[in-house]
């Protein structure tokens, strides 16, 4: 266990310090947000020609810096621009993603996770989900909610409660994250305006690399840690978990 | 960036992997072993029963990072190819290939081309690997052509949809990309190198992809492109952690390394 520690310690050190200079400074990313959007409403539609336009505006607009990482201000368009229903999936989204926060708090508190290195994972990947959460919250404006999913916790209570060793826990982090990545799959299919197709974009590939890594330290199966293409089987059903 | 910049960088790199003896690599090895667990079955367990060798007993690092990068981005304002969001500009292409002139291409069929074309050179990359005689681990090699395999299929899903939106699909490794990287394809030495390459073309297809959703006139090619381009980041994620790298570096997904759309098809 000793050694594990080292390895994992060795996966998330390289990127806390960014991490944590990018949340300090995410309360005032997203007013600056806020303002460029104001700014950009007037532009906003979902016409094939101004989609081009955006397009050609995404080559020279200014940058954000949402948590971590430069995005084009275009990234952040749909607060302005998408309608209900990408504005509700956004918020749908940010639950998820709070929900996941919840459950890496979760399993950190369990008392089954005694690797340092695990826990110190499970602080990154956490941090990376408040990040998600804010990006998503930002994009769905007055619908986000800032709260998590509480369906989806309910249903993830159980599967916490009757764990018994740390590859439990990671495993259930491990399904977890591949439920996330395939539900921006799935989102990507609903999603209409070009600002929230590429934020939840950005974010599905991340939330599969936490899968792989999680996946490896506890041995999952090749056909679901590297499937030939990332598939919806297993998304979060907004219907069945509703966000509120 | 000069290819003696990069091997001095490589050195660099070498320097520290050595010094840390690829603590991932062979301390995650151990997390998955138990005693008696063989170096095999470690591998076995990461790559899903492929290996017969340890995955993560890999020399060191003699390949420097950044080399599609130098090669596909470009700071040239002049590029011709229409960026996507996010992107870097693209390569004039070295080469026109026959087929569709691009005038006539709408924009999808252009992403497309140039998905396959980014697809056809990752299989020839490993294919390449394959056969180099540089690739010694067997665990590195069954990867190899799992990844291979994937990017066979990614090529085809693309091929296809190129074909259904009205345009030619692209069928060859995309030649201003593979002309930008042949000196360093020559320069490999070893197996490390061959895993960086890798790691490379891996990361760059991934946002290639990313940069590409929300351009499509076709929504459903949204959901294509990232069903490709998570399992893009997926296998960089591996390669990464095998040298040694973060296999996650970054909280959202990126875009400096992305290949802007006609670039070389």
């Amino acid at each position: 266990m000793e050694i594990s520690e080292q390895s994992l310690r060795a996966l998330v050190d390289a990127t806390d310090e960014q991490h944590r200079a990018g949340m300090a400074s995410l309360r005032s990313d997203i007013g600056e947000l806020h303002s460029e959007m104001r700014r950009l409403r007037p532009i906003l539609s979902r016409t094939t020609a101004q989609r081009r336009m955006l397009r050609r505006a995404a080559g020279t607009a200014s940058l954000v810096t949402i948590g971590s990482q430069v995005l084009p201000v275009s990234s952040f368009l749909p607060r302005a621009a998408a309608a209900g229903g990408d504005a509700g999936i956004a918020a749908f989204a940010e639950s998820v993603e709070l929900t996941a926060v919840a459950a890496y708090d979760a399993a950190a508190k369990s008392g089954l996770v005694t690797t340092k290195a695990v826990l110190d994972a499970a602080v990154k990947f956490s941090g990376h989900h408040t990040e998600h959460a804010a990006a998503f919250g930002a994009a769905a404006g007055d619908a986000a909610t800032g709260k998590l999913n509480q369906a989806l916790l309910d249903a993830l209570v159980p599967g916490l409660t009757a764990a018994k060793s740390e590859n439990d826990v990671l495993k259930l982090a491990y399904d977890l994250e591949n439920a996330a990545a395939a539900t921006y799959l799935f989102a990507l299919g609903a999603l209409e305006s070009v600002g929230a197709l590429q934020l939840t974009a950005s974010i599905l590939p991340v939330e599969a690399q936490h899968a792989v890594v999680l996946g490896q330290v506890f041995g999952a199966d090749a056909a679901t840690l590297l499937p030939p293409f990332e598939t919806e089987t297993t998304f979060v059903d907004p219907t069945k978990f509703p966000v509120g | 960036m000069n290819h003696d910049h990069i091997r001095r960088e490589a050195r660099a790199i070498e320097a520290d992997h050595r010094a840390s003896m690829n603590p991932f690599a062979n301390a995650l090895s151990r997390f998955l072993d138990n005693e008696s667990r063989r170096a095999d079955d470690t591998a076995a367990a990461v790559l899903g029963g492929l290996s017969r060798r340890s995955l993560f007993r890999i020399g060191g690092v003699t390949v420097a990072g950044g080399a599609l990068l130098a090669a596909c981005g470009s700071d040239d304002d002049s590029s011709g190819a229409t960026a996507p969001s996010g992107t870097v500009g693209g390569t004039t292409p070295a080469t026109q290939p026959s087929g569709t002139a691009e005038e006539d291409m709408t924009d999808d069929v252009i992403i497309l081309r140039t998905a396959s074309s980014i697809e056809e050179l990752a299989v020839a990359a490993y294919q390449l690997a394959i056969d180099s005689g540089l690739v010694t681990t067997a665990a590195v090699g069954d990867a190899a052509k799992l990844f291979q395999s994937h990017h066979m299929e990614h090529s085809q899903l693309f091929q296809a949809a190129t074909k259904k939106a009205g345009g030619k699909p692209f069928t060859e490794a995309n030649p201003a990309v593979l002309a930008a990287l042949q000196p360093t394809i020559d320069a490999l030495q070893d197996e490390a190198g061959v895993l960086m390459l890798a790691l490379e073309l891996e990361n760059a297809a991934a946002q290639t992809y990313q940069s590409n959703v929300g351009m499509v006139l076709d929504l459903s090619l949204n959901k294509a492109l990232m069903s490709v381009g998570g399992v893009e980041a997926r296998h960089a994620a591996v390669l990464a952690g095998v040298l040694a790298m973060d296999p996650v570096p970054r909280s959202f997904g990126g875009a400096d390394k992305a290949i802007a759309a006609g670039t070389g098809v």
